[in-house]
């Protein structure tokens, strides 16, 4: 299986990226974009089987890129890694076609329910 | 009139678990007394705009900043990271900070990308010191700090 990491941190894609190893998702080839705009570019061009996204990004928010996304036909799983965990910001990802929201900070079990949730096993 | 802004209490659990799970370092941010005014701090900033108008800094002292960043790129002790990690790492905190407190307060509000300056950071006049946290960690002081707007 295929992950895209889009976050405009390099230093929070690799906290992303050890998360999921240690919730046991190592075995996951992963993609990384540093922002919205190419996050929807690696979609198109690299098929990933789900898209972890901050929401707050330069160039292209997160929730743009979904939106984008949706509205070009793609229905690639994407769930959001952000900051903010409000409801409001929960209902907005749902209703935008999210997945699923993890609040940072977290923790690898909360990656692990996020992904067992959209059908990715540990690997 | 009082201003609403989030409690010390808040405030140091949300920095616990932030250390807790990005630094992942033992020891412990203990209480201390505020820097010195001579202490070089990075200091690291994101505002929220919207129903709720505030702003959240971080400040760290230079071996903070350097162990800080070490930790959330899993470097060793003897791994110095360059100025752009150390930048990267200490906005990802401020910017972890103030999305929790942004959904802490009322909305609907909008928060800013962080900015990082290496040195005091010019606080706008209108902002009010609410809540602040003055820690220390491995030796290095630790500030953290929401500023709410006055009302006009």
């Amino acid at each position: 299986m295929k992950i895209l990491v889009a976050d405009d941190s390099r230093v929070m894609r690799q906290i992303v990226i050890r998360t999921l190893r240690q919730a046991g998702h190592g075995g996951h080839e992963v993609v990384e974009a540093e922002n919205g705009r190419q996050a929807v570019e690696l979609v198109q061009t690299e098929a990933p089987d789900l898209v972890l996204s901050d929401w707050n990004m330069p160039e292209m928010s997160g929730i743009d890129a979904l939106l984008t996304l949706r509205g070009a036909g793609n229905a690639v799983p994407f769930g959001f890694v952000t900051s903010e965990g409000s409801d409001e910001m929960r209902a907005r990802a749902e209703q935008a076609g999210a997945a699923f929201l993890i609040a940072k900070p977290f923790t690898p079990e909360a990656f692990d329910e996020a992904l067992s949730s959209v059908g990715l096993v540990a690997s | 009139m009082s201003i609403l802004a989030p409690t010390p209490v808040d405030l140091e659990a949300l920095v616990t678990d932030m250390w807790a799970s990005f630094v992942g370092a033992p020891e412990l941010l203990l209480p201390a007394a505020p820097p010195a005014e001579d202490v070089p701090l990075w200091s690291a900033t994101v505002t929220v705009t919207g129903e709720w108008r505030g702003m959240v800094t971080v400040d760290l002292a230079e071996p903070a900043v350097l162990a800080v960043t070490r930790g959330m790129l899993g470097f060793g002790d003897d791994e110095d990271p360059d100025a752009a990690s150390c930048a990267d790492a200490v906005g990802e905190l401020v910017n972890v900070v103030g999305g929790n407190v942004k959904s802490l307060m009322p909305g609907p509000s909008t928060l800013s990308l962080p900015v990082v300056s290496h040195g005091p950071v010019e606080l706008p006049s209108e902002m009010t010191e609410a809540t602040a946290l003055h820690l220390t960690w491995q030796g290095a002081p630790v500030r953290v700090r929401v500023l709410t707007a006055t009302p006009a």
